[in-house]
This record gives structure tokens, C-alpha cells and sequence, in this order.
């Protein structure tokens, strides 16, 4: 039997659920297909006897408050997707290990932060605040791009928003640097290179600026029932609309018609056809879903040209002692063997950089009374696992590289973590691939470096997936990483095909 | 020297920046991409982790009067080349086309991990009083019988970041089999821990893998075995049931152990409250899951009044399948009774499998099967495998996708 939606969605990511609930919402017939279970992708939650861990989310940027919204509350809001938010008022603590090294907690709020780097090194304090001013001028020339419409006035932007092009076209090294901004200032402010799996010296200003001002204005948020209840939020607003969610469907093709448009999908073996597909999925696996002569020159090229993103191994603990017992106080710790990111770079596979989060201290009723959790991240890529690593060695494999990171934990922070493992569970790239399906593993698509950074993609965005009937959304699509980024492509995307289908055009 | 700048960096370099790009694609080859099943990280997730497995029966050892160990092996002709590797104490879900039945019956490897790597599985199979499937499994399955398994699954597994390295087991009756694949593993040194195994039976006749676990304790120091006959004395054994006095007597003397508890519903009923006697911490105390929930009515906490019969309406990819219910019969069990194939693995609540939504209608769960996430209750879904119906019900199910 053959169905006919005006969209399909594949998978229910982050961006594929708010693409399916935009369109549902505005009145389309709606289809989300999911090969897994569960909707989310990383933005679930899984249970090891009596706790539920966070898998994936550290820090959700860009949320805001009821009163002073951000984009993703406003998108949130504006689909009626109701979450619990709960807030983090520091930024993070960051541990260079070592002589010479340092141990930094930064604030929330422009100024708290500015303050908090001028006491770490002081006379800084300038410079800080004149690398996050850049961020305004970046939003003016920004606003003023997406007002012409993408096609500024060249003088314009050279007499009103030369500071922009600068950010815009330079690393953040590169940026710190013009500043004056001194080099231990560099290094703390570079921490955040963690989560984006690109060191500061070769990541685009203007992309890390954005990120960071988001965390230093708001600060960060996560949901109360841990990434599911956003996921299932958004989840019902589809179900709310008259959209359809099919679970455990695999799309195994994208069919084409003769004119090169996509048309439509094979899930569990049944042709399901749409006005519009939108993918979810990574265009390195759509394409190889695809009759290759429908794919243009410009997209295989560009899919052959590009490096896959960060992955990670992450740690799960559930603990049978609270976090003061332990003697936890912070949210976020970064731990570094080197000051210099480019070497934290380097060092990944050993001591280059880790990030332990305890979800107690932002929500603390996420784990039963007497109990906390622990989670650790290692950023790594799926290509630094052993070559030589067989099935059989797995496990071992795993649980070396968690016990080598919580005793350095252990012992920097001087307490004692292993005595009360009560449900341990390690997550590796093999994990990430095994659940996302991306190649290696890559959590955030495409490494957002060099010549493939954000302003690139932004600014070819138009001459890039030119398939009819197919758009793309997710941390592999123009915004990047992270939970926000994701949110705000299926965001943008529903909403174009919504007007191509409702505005038939 | 100037005073520090942003002016210092030449913004003209904002205008390379889509060239640039350009350039780098139109240097790239327009070659067919590499399979994603050819990277490392993907490689491995397929390897530990298939869907699906198709084995076959390749030798069958009867022990006694309804229980049978079947020796399954990969199905080449069918696509499966190798058996994925696994940790002792994890099972396999098997599927089950039982007339028009499709079910689905989790049994645990009674198999050593390296012998997997040899292409060998062992299931061993115990007649369940009205067991749907383990007497079609002891009744059907023959030399050359085709069998669907998924990968290895679940948690009761020995975890050397968690667990002491002491660990005493106990298992009851059928609840065998886990330990027997991690007694191998601890002889073949797969695994580093010491094993002492408490072990009830009925008779030393209903005592399973006798001469093995002897071999096993010959050739091992790290394994002992504890025989626990309830219902008849015998030379070596120990008489009764598995006390809190019998597993402080043969757990070692020295530093921390971890139990691991493996049994039938009534096993747990007693030994759990053996357990609690002994004042260990949580983490020391690990169950396999309890399986399949029976009679909800006899629970305390069941609502009084409620009918016995209900119609639910099942919802699979957009259509709607109706059927009677019974409110004994969990809303998994309806279905697959009605020829629906639901996904289901663990069927005691737990792995999440059967996740599914409610849409409407009232429910019974049982408080030891809750296994849900926190948003699952606000949202509204529920496991099918431990859900009873309180009234008629519309569920919203996904399909089992083998």
C-alpha cells in the first residue's frame, strides 16, 4: 500500500522534531519516521537501575526565561511545547593540572564573568570585555545581512561592519590575540573548545563569540526530566497537530522522480511519498541511500571533501552518597593536562581534555535521595579508536579508559568516587555510532573547521543540497553542534518547506 | 607599539572566505562515498550489536525430563556470519512464530564468551508450567531448526568499576544459566573475579551442569560451587533453602561481595528477605529481572471492582487493530495473542523496548515492573510488556521491525 504525507521527516532528532512539529503545526500532513524507539537521538534518557541518566546534554544555550526568551524558548513556546527549565549560574570551573596550572570558575552574566576573569588574571579584564562587545556588532551586521537577504550592500558592510568581517573571517585565537587579551585569559576563555570537538586557533570566531556570549548571558539550562522531556514535549505537539510519528521505521531509500526531485522514502520495506522530505539524517547516509546519478557533482564533492565532527566517550555513574558527601560543589569542571588548547587538542587520546558534570547541583532531585550522578566526557573521534580493537576486547577497552579518567579525577580533586559506583555505564563512539548511525560516530556532523566553519556554510548555504523536494536539518547541517543549533535548522527548515507548500512556491 | 586591536586582522579576508570554500570542493573527487559500515566506530557498533541474529540448531543436549540445552550456531545462508560476542550473564531475545502467534522469550547465554567466538551459543530451556514457549522451543526445535535471536542483551553482568571482585551467587532452579557462562569466563580468564555459587534446587537430580561445575572447580580456584537441596538430603549438599545463615557461612571472610541473584518469581520472595538480613549496600545486591508478570489481581495495591474483560485498540503505523482483552493477559501478550508482532525484549518492564504511548484508558502497572523514564509518566507512555488494562484501552505501539 503506498501513502502519500506532504512531509516526511526522517528521524526524530533534535532538528527532525521540530521540523515535523513546525510543519504539523502549520497544518501539513505530517510523517516522522525514527528507526529507533524513542524520539530525541542524543536528546533521551536512559535508566541503569534506580537512576536516569542524561546522556548527552551538558549545557543547553540560548534558552532564557519566560520573561527575557531566547531563540530556543521562543522556538519551544512557539510550538507550544511545554518544559520544565532549571538554570545554571555558573559557567564552569576549569582545572589545569600541573605546575603552571590553574584552577578558574566563571560566572554568568557579562559582567560577573568579566569580573571573574579580571580576579583569575588580572588586567584582563578589558579585553574580556571587549571580545564579548564584538558579539553585538556580529548581531548588528548579522541582522543587517538577513534584512537584504542575504545580498548586503558591499560598501555597507565594509564602512558600517568592518569589525564583523574581521570576527567573521579569523580564528578565536587570532581574535584574542589583536585584542590583548593575555594568553592565560586566552586559554580559560578557549575551555569551551570542548564541547565543539575544534580548537580555538583553528575555530571561527564569530561561531565561538556567539556560543560564548550565550552561556555568559544566560547562563545555561537543562530540562528536568533529563533531554527526554524535551524530546517527548516536542514529541506531542506533532501528535497534538495531526502528524504521525512511526517508530522502529528505518528508511532504507530515498526514491526520486525522473526530474532529479525526491519524492518520497522506503521505510520497513513500504514506499511512503511526500511534496517534501526533510532529512535528519547525515547527507553522507542519504546519499548512499540514493541513486548516486540523482545526487549533483557539488554535494558528492562537497561530502567527499568534508571531516566528520567530534565524538566522545562518556561516563555514567550513578553514586550511593550525595554530592556533598563526596564533596562535589560545581555543575561543570573542565580538566586539562595542558593550559594550551591546541595541545589539549593534540593530547585527546591521553590527558588532553575531559569535562565532569554532577547534574545534582543544577536539579537536585535527579537522582534518589542519598545519591548523585556523575557524568564524564572525553572528547574524541570515532578515528582515534584503536585500529586494532576487536569485539572481544571491547569491554575491556571501555572500562580502562573510565577508570583511568575518574582516578585522575579522584586524585586531583582529592575524593573518592570508586567506593560508591552503584550503576556505572560507559559510552564510546562505537555507542554513538550504534545509535545515531552516523559515520564514526560523529555526534556533530561535519567538523566545523578551516574552510567548512560556520560563516561558510551560512554564506553557501543557497548552492549547497540543491535537491528539490529534500532539505537538510541537524548538528551536520549549517548551524553546527549542539542542542540549540539543531533546534533552530529544523526550525528554519520547517518553515521553508511550509511556505514552499502552503505559498506554492 | 600600538595599543592592542581588532583592527590589527584585515577584514578583506572575510571576502576569501566562499572562495575558499568553493575551491576546497571543487578540488574533491566526485567518487561514490565510503559505506558507513566501513569505519571503525561502525564496524564495532555491528559487530556487538546486531538487530538481528539467524542461528541455527546445531546440537541439542537433553539434561532430564524437560530441560534442554540447544547448541545454536550462526546461519551463513541467512546472513549471519559470526555470533556477536557478549558478557556472561546477558541473554538473547528469541522471536517465535507459534501458529499465528509471533512472541518473543528472553533466555539467558548458558555459553561461555569465547566459545561465541567459536560460533557457538548455548540456550538451556527449562518446561515452564503453562509455558507457551518453552514448550513449543523442547517440542519443535530439532537439529537444522532456524532460529531469530537479537543481539546480546541486559545488565546482569559482572562490572569490575562497580561490582566487588568477590562475587557469591545465587541462583534458583533455572536461574542457572547466567552463572554457568560466567563460571567459564572466570576459568577462561575473560573475566577477573571470584565466583561462589549458591545454588537451590529441588533434588540433586533437578540439579543442572553437575559434572561441569565440578570440572570447572577442579581446574579453577577462583570457582566454588554450594549445592542446596530443599526437598531431600544428599552427601555435599547443603539442606534447606538459601538462608541468610547458608550465604554468610560461604561468602568469603574477607573484604566486600557482591551478590547476584537469579531465579523464579518465588526465589526472590524468599531470598530477598534473606538478603535484606545481611545489611548489604544497594550496589552489592544485583537481580536479574524478574520475567513475564502474572495474576495482577492478587496484588495489594490492584484497584477493587474492576471487570475482567476489555477491548483494546491497538494503533501500528496509522492503523487500528481492536481485539478483547483480558485483565489478567498484560496488554503485550493481547496483542501478540491477536497475531500483532510488538517489539519486546526483557518483558519485565526494563529495557524499554516495547515503549509505547497510552492515548486512552485507564491501567494497571506493577510497582516491582516500573521501569519507565521520568517524562514517560507526564507524557503518558507505558511498557506493554507489564502494563494490565483497568478498562477498554487505545495504545499507539511500533511495529516489531525484525
Amino acid at each position: 500500500m503506498d501513502i502519500s504525507f506532504d512531509v516526511i521527516v526522517v528521524g526524530a532528532g533534535n532538528a527532525g522534531l521540530v521540523a515535523a512539529a513546525t510543519t504539523a503545526k502549520n497544518g501539513l500532513k505530517t510523517l516522522l519516521l525514527e528507526k529507533h524507539n524513542l524520539p530525541g537521538g542524543c536528546a533521551t534518557s536512559f535508566k541503569r537501575g534506580r537512576f536516569e541518566f542524561e546522556p548527552s546534554l551538558h549545557e543547553l544555550a540560548s534558552v532564557g526565561t519566560a520573561k527575557n526568551p531566547d531563540t530556543v524558548y521562543r522556538i519551544f513556546d512557539g510550538l507550544g511545547s511545554k518544559v520544565d527549565w532549571r538554570y545554571e549560574h555558573n559557567i564552569f570551573r576549569a582545572i589545569v593540572k600541573g605546575s603552571g596550572g590553574y584552577d578558574v570558575t566563571l560566572k554568568a552574566g557579562i559582567e560577573a564573568f568579566c569580573d571573574s576573569m579580571e580576579q583569575a588574571v588580572p588586567g584582563c579584564r578589558a579585553s574580556v570585555h571587549a571580545l564579548l562587545d564584538l558579539v553585538k556588532k556580529d548581531n548588528e551586521a548579522l541582522a543587517y545581512i538577513t534584512k537584504k537577504k542575504g545580498k548586503p550592500n558591499g560598501l555597507t558592510m565594509m564602512l558600517r561592519h568592518g569589525d564583523f568581517m574581521r570576527v567573521a573571517s579569523h580564528s578565536v585565537e587570532d581574535v584574542m590575540k589583536a585584542l590583548g587579551i593575555p594568553e592565560k585569559a586566552r586559554n580559560i576563555i578557549s575551555t569551551y573548545w570542548g564541547y565543539l570537538g575544534v580548537p580555538t586557533d583553528e575555530l571561527n570566531a564569530m561561531h565561538f563569540l556567539g556560543m560564548l556570549n550565550c552561556y555568559a548571558v544566560d547562563g545555561a539550562a537543562m530540562p528536568y526530566k533529563r533531554s527526554h522531556e524535551l524530546s517527548l514535549s516536542l514529541a506531542k505537539v506533532i501528535l497534538d497537530a495531526g502528524g504521525q510519528i512511526w517508530y522502529n521505521n528505518e528508511v532504507t531509500e530515498f526514491l526520486y522522480k525522473e526530474d532529479g526531485a525526491v519524492c518520497g522514502v522506503i521505510a520497513n520495506g513500504r514506499k511512503l511519498y511526500a511534496k517534501e522530505v526533510i532529512s535528519n539524517v547525515i547527507p553522507h547516509n542519504v546519499f548512499s541511500m540514493s541513486d548516486l546519478k540523482k545526487i549533483p557533482d557539488t554535494d558528492l564533492k562537497l561530502a567527499n571533501a568534508r571531516e566528520f565532527g567530534i565524538s566522545v566517550t562518556t561516563v555514567y555513574l550513578g553514586l550511593d552518597c550525595t554530592m556533598e558527601e563526596l564533596g562535589i560543589n560545581d555543575y561543570t569542571v573542565f580538566v586539562m593536562g595542558d593550559a594550551n588548547p591546541r595541545k589539549q587538542y593534540e593530547n585527546r587520546k591521553r590527558d588532553g581534555i575531559y569535562i565532569v558534570n554532577c547534574l545534582n547541583k543544577v536539579i537536585p532531585g535527579s537522582s534518589p535521595e542519598g545519591t548523585c550522578t556523575m557524568f564524564f566526557t572525553i572528547p574524541l573521534f570515532g578515528s582515534d579508536l584503536p585500529k586494532d580493537l576487536e569485539p572481544k576486547d571491547y569491554k575491556k577497552y571501555k572500562n580502562g579508559i573510565a577508570l583511568r579518567y575518574v582516578t585522575d579525577y579522584e586524585q586531583l580533586m582529592g575524593i573518592s568516587i570508586l567506593p560508591h559506583v552503584e550503576e556505572i555505564s560507559v559510552a564510546t563512539p562505537v555507542t554513538f555510532a550504534r545509535y545515531l548511525g552516523t559515520p564514526e560516530g560523529t555526534i556533530y556532523g561535519y567538523k566545523l573547521s578551516g574552510w567548512d566553519n560556520l560563516l561558510s556554510r551560512i554564506s553557501c548555504e543557497k548552492e549547497e543540497y540543491t535537491i528539490p523536494g529534500l532539505s537538510f536539518c541537524g548538528g551536520h547541517a549549517v548551524r553546527g553542534d549542539g542542542y540549540s543549533s539543531a533546534y533552530v535548522t529544523g526550525d528554519t527548515v520547517g518553515k521553508r518547506v511550509v511556505s514552499r507548500i502552503k505559498g506554492g512556491n | 607599539m600600538s595599543t592592542p586591536n581588532i583592527r590589527s586582522l584585515n577584514k578583506m579576508d572575510f571576502l576569501k572566505v566562499v572562495p575558499n570554500r568553493k575551491q576546497k570542493i571543487l578540488e574533491a573527487p566526485a567518487t561514490p562515498l565510503p559505506p558507513t559500515s566501513s569505519y571503525k566506530a561502525n564496524e564495532l557498533a555491528a559487530a556487538l550489536h546486531p538487530k538481528c541474529q539467524h542461528l541455527l540448531v546445531a546440537d541439542i543436549i537433553e539434561h532430564a525430563k524437560g530441560v534442554k540445552s540447544f547448541i545454536l550456531a550462526p546461519d551463513k545462508d541467512s546472513g549471519t556470519e559470526n555470533l556477536a560476542y557478549f558478557s556472561a550473564g546477558q541473554y538473547l531475545s528469541i522471536t517465535l512464530s507459534v501458529g499465528n502467534v509471533v512472541i518473543t522469550r528472553p533466555y539467558s547465554l548458558s555459553s561461555s564468551p569465547k566459545e561465541s567466538l567459536e560460533g557457538k551459543y548455548m540456550l538451556t530451556v527449562k518446561e515452564v508450567e503453562d509455558g507457551l514457549a518453552s514448550r513449543y522451543i523442547l517440542d519443535t526445535w530439532e537439529v537444522g531448526t532456524k532460529v531469530t535471536a537479537s543481539g546480546p542483551l541486559g545488565e546482569f553482568t559482572y562490572e569490575p568499576l562497580r561490582d566487588a571482585k568477590q562475587i557469591v551467587g545465587l541462583a534458583g532452579g533455572s536461574g542457572i544459566t547466567p552463572f554457568r557462562s560466567l563460571s567459564k569466563a572466570i576459568a577462561d580468564g575473560d573475566e577477573d573475579a571470584d565466583l561462589t555459587l549458591i545454588y537451590g534446587s529441588r533434588t540433586k537430580a533437578d540439579a543442572l551442569f553437575q559434572d561441569e561445575f565440578q570440572q570447572i572447580a577442579a581446574s579453577c580456584s577462583r570457582f566454588r560451587l554450594v549445592n542446596v537441596l530443599s526437598e531431600e538430603p544428599a552427601e555435599g549438599c547443603e539442606q534447606g533453602f538459601i538462608t541468610s545463615d547458608l550465604i554468610r557461612r560461604y561468602a568469603p571472610k574477607t573484604g566486600e561481595c557482591s551478590l547476584f541473584v537469579c531465579g523464579p518469581q518465588a526465589m526472590y520472595n524468599f531470598v530477598d528477605k534473606e538478603i535484606a538480613a545481611l545489611g548489604l549496600r544497594r550496589k552489592f545486591v544485583r537481580h536479574e529481572l524478574f520475567s513475564e508478570y502474572h495474576n495482577p489481581g492478587k496484588d495489594e495495591d490492584y484497584p477493587a471492582g474492576k471487570d475482567s474483560m476489555f477491548r483494546l485498540t491497538a494503533v501500528v503505523c496509522g492503523e487500528k487493530k481492536e481485539m478483547d482483552c483480558n485483565a489478567n493477559d498484560s496488554l503485550l501478550v493481547t496483542m501478540e495473542h491477536n497475531g500483532i508482532a510488538v517489539p519486546a525484549h526483557c518483558r519485565s518492564g526494563i529495557c524499554g523496548w516495547c515503549h509505547s504511548r497510552l492515548v486512552s484508558g485507564e491501567v494497571y502497572i506493577p510497582e516491582s515492573m516500573e521501569g519507565r523514564r521520568l517524562a514517560d509518566f507526564q507524557f503518558g507512555y507505558i511498557h506493554p510488556c507489564c502494563t494490565f488494562p483497568l478498562s477498554d484501552v487505545v495504545i499507539d505501539v511500533p511495529p516489531q521491525n525484525v
